[in-house]
Order: structure tokens, then sequence, then C-alpha cells
């Protein structure tokens, strides 16, 4: 474990440094703040003066050191729109991003697990055809329009939920059901998919041949079986809503996250709070994953961490 | 079900502003930083009004200026450089400090002689003649301008006129009697000032709550708190409104303007911003520097089409580049632009144009109906023969030498050709600055009669020389002031003032009020 631990650690530190060196070198890409900052419409020299004073006449070297620096002061650097420290406005988002995140991969799991079960179990019923065709419907409709779609009957028609911010639990019910409609979709595809194909190996034939009961068949051996394919798919649909699935639905929702906060920092070519904007995203999708990895070990004790 | 829709109905109830003295407003865009000094942009200039004042106000509900005494009582011309101002003697500030000279000074000396790179760039463009402000005694104080100043009062009634607390101001970071930068980067987070109302939380781009100050000097503000929240997406703030969660919403594009019409409890105003949407044209780009050309493509284009396709007939086609807020420098007579897509043709006949392909640089959400405006454009051009194309992109390419059309706005900054036509358009000024437009030694000497004549017969008279310069070079050509709405609670009462610069949101006595109160 201990040697596991190391490497990962090791991996993590590389993969951390890359996405670093990505992130300064992407946003420096991305055009000129200036115009954001101060507005068009300015004369040579003045833009020169604002060029000096944010700092942006360094060589790059000098703007990719400093910003390295900004590591260790704990501020991360200022933002050039905002005027504050870059720790304080993404500190400000991250929770409430976090907590959108994880009742979306509640209600991801708590929902699309079951019904790929039901799907796969009662594949030939009308409960399972009934399952896929909703998982169908809902996998092709794009976030935004299912956002759109639920504002309009519950809160325009209904007057039910409200519509922007976060300040009770019922601000979350739309958000969170607009970020995880596709996911449930997906996941209860993926999981119906993987119990199928458990389902139909010889084991689950000797399971049921010694007597055991159905549940158990379908839930310690079946499920537990699945549950590695099942593990990487919410691994890979978890970090992809941490890294772009919010953008729209927290702008649609005015929601205080990460994501929204991205999006205008892109657009306001605020450089210093995109970059550590995308490195927060990349620390998320890192810890999903290492989580990931764990979980396998618990999926299916022939997997030792470290030997791979 | 049951408990859910009680809770959520608790909910919607806790977020309902039931007190009509509180009101909640949903706002496209808050404002990243808060300093009236600093700042001239669309989005922060809704905030400044609540919170700040000016030496010198004006009646904002109407066209024609009239001034008020606000923190100054009186003003004299001493000499033609220098007037003499007293001031109001019971004025504190949000923090507690009584105001005196001294802040006024500061205030006025941060633009004057700006150190600040910021406030260097803002306060060239238009506060360039003033030398420095002087105290005399506490409540008197001499503004010096190097030169006779046709626009003394207009020019300290500007929101870089507000006026701000010194020794808090130079307090919040090192020597506290110094003003460094880092004091005015903190005064943006934190500000204060002499309004009705003081800012009680400031989140940059997300939030500002207003709360009114008990002892302004003037009428007490009507609202008890007022809190602006981001809610960047229209859908959603026509939503909230009709949900109750705000009580009025910003930045209401004219094709939702049915829908709010539509609904009993919902009521839409709006006026034509005192802000022109532009299509500039590059006179130094090889395939446009035949003024023929310029002229051509602007004379193509039947800006009443645009209006009444994209605004609904309620934007306002301009013959020149004036406005009603120009007061006595209101020039309606002025034909400087003008649709013939006639004299188009023969003009790049003249000119030998030979289809070479016409870029028009376009961003695709900046400007409402921005893009659409382009893409039907593109259309009236080719009626006239000319192969137009329009690039999407969101970057600025108006300082790019292969710039040749884009779009651009501007604003009225304040009232009069000056603060708009000014800003942009002057001898050196950015547009020249930036390659794209040229001016000569005829142009500079109209300029310096238009700037600084104390005449105001003289200056209509150099306005208008400009004006066929400009018809003459066609380096832009003024689209429309396009219109702005807000949409509310039906039983609030509020409008843009006519007075003011554009969007400003003004909740000050006399300014909004509930109906049913």
């Amino acid at each position: 474990m201990l040697k596991y631990m190391t490497r990962a650690g090791l991996k993590i530190a590389i993969t951390f440094l890359a996405i670093v060196t990505l992130a300064f070198a992407a946003t420096r890409l991305s055009g000129d703040p200036i115009n954001y900052i101060a507005g068009q419409g300015l004369t040579q020299a003045d833009r020169d003066l604002l060029v000096t004073y944010y700092g942006l006449d360094r060589s790059i070297l000098e703007q990719y050191l400093a910003f390295m620096g900004s590591f260790f002061d704990g501020e991360f650097g200022l933002s050039f729109v905002e005027r504050r420290p870059v720790s304080v406005v993404i500190a400000e988002r991250i929770w409430p991003s976090l907590q959108l995140l994880l009742a979306s991969t509640a209600l991801t799991l708590a929902l699309a697990i079951p019904l790929g079960i039901v799907a796969a179990v009662w594949r030939k019923s009308w409960v399972g055809s009934a399952v896929m065709t909703l998982a169908f419907l809902f996998y092709a409709v794009p976030n935004f329009v299912l956002a759109v779609f639920m504002i309009l009957v519950f809160s325009y028609w209904l007057n039910w939920l409200p519509v922007v911010g976060n300040g009770t639990w019922a601000h979350f019910l739309m958000p969170t059901i607009a970020m995880s409609g596709l996911l449930i979709a997906g996941l209860t595809r993926f999981t119906r998919n993987a119990m199928l194909d458990v389902l139909g190996q010889d084991f689950i034939r000797t399971a049921r041949a010694k007597g055991l009961a159905e549940t158990e068949v379908i839930l310690r051996h079946g499920l537990r079986n699945a549950s590695i394919t099942i593990l990487s798919v919410i691994g890979l649909q978890v970090a992809s809503l941490a890294a772009a699935g919010s953008v729209v639905v927290e702008s649609i929702f005015a929601w205080p996250g990460i994501g929204e906060l991205l999006v205008r920092s892109a657009i306001q070519r605020d450089y210093p709070v995109l970059q550590f904007g995308v490195i927060a995203v990349s620390i998320a999708v890192l810890i999903i994953n290492a989580v990931v990895d764990l979980a396998y070990t618990w999926a299916d004790p022939r997997i030792r961490l470290g030997e791979a | 079900m049951k408990r859910l829709l009680q809770t959520t109905a608790l909910a919607m109830l806790v977020a309902t502003p039931a007190l009509a003295q509180e009101i909640t407003v949903g706002a496209a865009n808050v404002a990243p930083y808060l300093d009236p000094g600093r700042d001239h942009s669309n989005v922060g200039s809704q905030f400044y009004y609540n919170a700040f004042d000016v030496l010198i106000d004006r009646d904002y509900n109407k066209r024609e200026v009239e001034w008020l005494p606000a923190l100054a009582t009186e003003w004299t011309l001493l000499e033609p450089t220098v007037m003499e101002l007293k001031l109001r003697e019971d004025v504190v500030f949000h923090n507690g400090d009584p105001m005196t000279a001294d802040d006024v000074v500061f205030s006025l000396n941060r633009m004057y002689q700006a150190t600040f790179p910021p406030y260097q760039v803002r306060a060239r463009d238009r506060l360039g003649n003033f030398d420095r402000a002087e105290k005399v005694d506490d409540y008197t104080i001499r503004i010096h301008a190097k030169r006779e100043e046709p626009l003394w009062e207009t020019l300290i009634n500007l929101q870089q006129g507000m006026i701000i607390p010194a020794a808090y101001t130079m307090a919040l970071s090192g020597d506290p009697d110094v003003a460094e930068d880092s004091d005015f980067e903190a005064f943006s987070l934190a500000p204060v000032g002499t309004g009705p109302y003081k800012i009680a939380e400031f989140v940059p781009n997300e939030r500002i709550v207003y709360e009114r100050f008990g002892e302004f000097w003037g009428e007490a503000a009507p609202l008890e708190r007022a809190t602006v929240r981001r809610i960047p997406e229209t859908a959603s703030r026509i939503t909230a409104l009709r949900t109750g969660e705000i009580d009025l919403a910003t930045n209401i594009a004219p094709d939702q303007l049915s829908l709010i019409e539509a609904e009993p409890t919902m009521k839409a105003v709006g006026s034509a911003t005192a802000l022109f949407h532009v299509m500039i044209m590059n006179q130094n780009h090889e395939v446009m520097k035949d003024a023929r050309i310029r002229q051509a493509l602007s004379m193509a284009i039947d800006r009443d089409a645009l209006n009444e396709a994209l605004w609904l007939g309620k934007a306002v086609v301009p013959a020149s580049h004036t406005m009603e807020e120009f007061g006595e420098l209101y020039m309606p007579e002025l034909e400087t632009f003008e649709y013939n897509p006639e004299r188009a043709k023969e003009l790049l006949a003249e000119a030998g144009y030979n289809g070479e392909e016409i870029v028009y640089d376009s961003q695709s959400t900046y400007y409402t109906n921005g893009l659409l405006a382009a893409q039907a454009i593109m259309e009236m051009w080719a009626n006239v023969g000319v192969n137009g194309r329009v690039n999407v992109i969101e970057e600025w390419t108006g300082g790019s030498p292969a710039m040749m059309v884009r779009s651009w706005s501007n604003p009225m900054y304040f009232a009069d050709p000056f603060g708009s036509f000014g800003v942009m358009w002057a001898p050196n000024g950015p547009s020249e600055s930036e390659g794209r437009f040229n001016t000569d030694a005829e142009y500079a000497e109209i300029w310096e009669r238009f700037r600084f004549s104390t005449d105001i017969e003289a200056r209509k008279q150099a306005y208008a020389e400009l004006m066929e310069r400009i018809k003459a070079d066609a380096p832009f050509l003024p689209l429309y002031r396009p219109y702005e709405s807000w949409a509310m609670r039906t039983d609030l009462e509020w409008a843009p003032k006519p007075g003011h610069i554009p969007y400003v949101l003004d909740f000050r006595a006399g300014s909004i009020e509930f109906a049913s109160n």
C-alpha cells in the first residue's frame, strides 16, 4: 500500500505540474485582458500604462515563475478584474459547486443502479422496456433543455420552485435534476448492460443451482461482479460533471459555483482566476479518480493497488 | 409529496420580499469592483448614484440641464480658469467621517493629478483640462483648469467626480497618510460614499446590498434595503420576477417584451439608451482606404429597416452623431448619415471596387442584436454589390491593422458631444491611436473650437464642421440608439430617468416607489 501511495503521489505530482503549466500556457494564448479590464477604446499610451500596471509586460518566463510562486503565498495571485486574492474568489465558490456535485452524484447512484438492475432482471417485461425508453429519452436531452423545461413548468407555470440561487434545499431540486438527468440515463444503461453480461455467466448459474435466493444472486454475485464496469463509468461521469457539466446549469440557475466562474473569467481573460479555476477542477478530477481506484479494490479484492 | 410542497411553499414565502421597503434586483451583470473614479463601464454605471454624491448634481427628471447643489452649495467662477465651490457642512460619509474640503480635494486630485494607472487612463480623455483642486478652508475649495473651460459643471458632475473619504481610503493599506495604489485597489472592494444608501455588502460579480443611510444629508432613501444579484440568463431573470424572487430585472431584450406585457403581474419600461451601436471602418486598410468605399458601405445600410426588424421600431436612428441629451448642442438638423443605395453603387464604381471581400467583425452576444444586425447588413451590402462576410470574433480587433469593419458602441459618458463623440474621436484619441482613424491639422483646429469655445454658437458651428469631416471621411456609422428595457412587478414604480447617463439604477427619493403604498 505504501508503495502504491508513493507511486500514486508521484503520478499525481507529475500530472499536476503538467496541468499547471498547461493552464498557464492556455490562458496566456487566449487573448488580451486589458480590453476587459479597462474597456475598449484606449489610446496606445494608456494601454501600455495598464499593461505595465498589471504586470503583463513581463516576459513569459517571469510571469510563469511568479505564477508558480503564487502557490506558496496562499493567495494564488490577484484577480485582474475583481482585485481580490484568487484564493478568496475560488473559495467562495467551491462549496456551492461541491454541494451540487454531491447532490447530483447521490441522486444518480440512488436512481441509476436500481433502475439498471430492474431493466436487466426484467428485460423481457414491459418494466424493462419502460425503464430503457425513459433512459433513452433522457440520454438525448441536453441539460440546458431539461433545465429550461423544468423552469417553465415548475417555476413559470406552477410557481412551486425558486429559480435562482442556492439559499434553501428547494433551490437544489431543479439544478440537481438538470445536472444528473443525462448521468442517470447513461448509468442506467451501463448498469443494465453490465448486469446482463454478468447474469449470463456460469457462476451465476452455479449460485442459483446451489439454491441461493434470487435477490442474493443478483445483488451479491451479480452486482458485485458488474460493479467494476459500473465504477469506471461513474468515475468518468462524475469527473466530467466536475469538469464541465456544471457550467451551463450554474449559469441558468445563477448558482454561484466554479463552472460559472470559469466561463466568466475565460470571457474576461482573468488569467489568475482562470488558471487556478482550471487547477481546482483538475484536482477534483484527480481526487475522483483516486476514489474510484480505491473503490476497485473493494469491488474486486483480486485488484491490488500498486501492482498494475 | 405533501411535505415537499409545504416546504417548497415555505421556501417561496421566504424568498418573496413581502416588505415593500425592500427590493431585490436581478441584474444581467454585477460590477467586479466599485470605484466611481476608475469605472466607466455600462455595468458599473448602474451602481454608483445610490451610494455616492457629486459636488454639483442635476435634475435627472428631464433632459434639459438644470444644475442643482449637492455636496457643493454654491460655485463661482473667480477667473476663467478658477472655480470656487462652497461645500455643504452637514455631510457624513457612510463610515461616520464628516466630509470636509480635505476629502473633496483628495477625491478630485486622485483624478486630476492621478498616479494610480486606472485613474490616469480614465482622467486623461475627459478631465485633461483640470490641473488641480486646492483647499481654501474646511468648507471651501478651488478647482484650477489649465485653459478656459466651457464645461465646468458638466465635468464636475461626472461619475469620476464623486467624492470619497480621504483618511479612510489612505488607511486601507500601507502608510495611512499616503495614497498608495493598493489603497485604491482596496477601496474598490470596500467602497464608502456619502449617498442615501451605504453599500452594506459587496461580493464582486455576484451581489451588492444597499442599505438606507440614516445620516444622509438630503431626502432619505425610500428603500430600507435593495439587493442586486447577478442572474446572467434572461429567461431566469424573467422567471424569477414571475415567481417573486426578484422585483426588478435589468437588460430585457426587445423580443421578450410581449411575454412580459401579457402577464398581469409584470410590466416593462424602457428607453432608447444614450448610446450608439456603431459600425467602425478602418481608414487605413488597403481595401478600405478610398473614402468612397467607406461612404458606400455606410449608405448601403437601411438603418430604419434594422430598427423595425430588430427593435420593433423602438430604437432611434440618428441623422448625425447627436442626441437630445446634448441640450443646446443637440443638432438634429445635421445630415451626416443617409441611406442611399443608388449613390452607394455609383461610389463603388467610381472607386473601382472589384468585389474584394469586406470582413465585418462582430461579437456573438456582446451587443443585443449585434450579430443579427451584422448579418442583415451583409444582405444590404450584397444589394449594392459589396462582397461582405461576417466574422464572429470575441476579441477586440479595433486596434488591428487587418480589421476592416466591426461593431462597437459609443456611450454618452456625459451629456455633451464631447462626452460621446468626443471621447472616442478626438485628435490622438483612442480611434486615431489604434490606427484606424486619421486626423490632420484642420481637424485638430476645428476640434479646438468645438472643445474649448465658451460661446455655444461657436461650439455648434465647430461640431457641424466636424460632422462634415466625418461625412467625408466615413470612419464610422452610428446604427441606432438601442432600446433598453427593465421588467418589474406591476406595483413597482421605477423608470430610467432621462437626465442620467445610460443604465443608472437610481433608487433615490422620488425615483422609486410602490404603487400600493
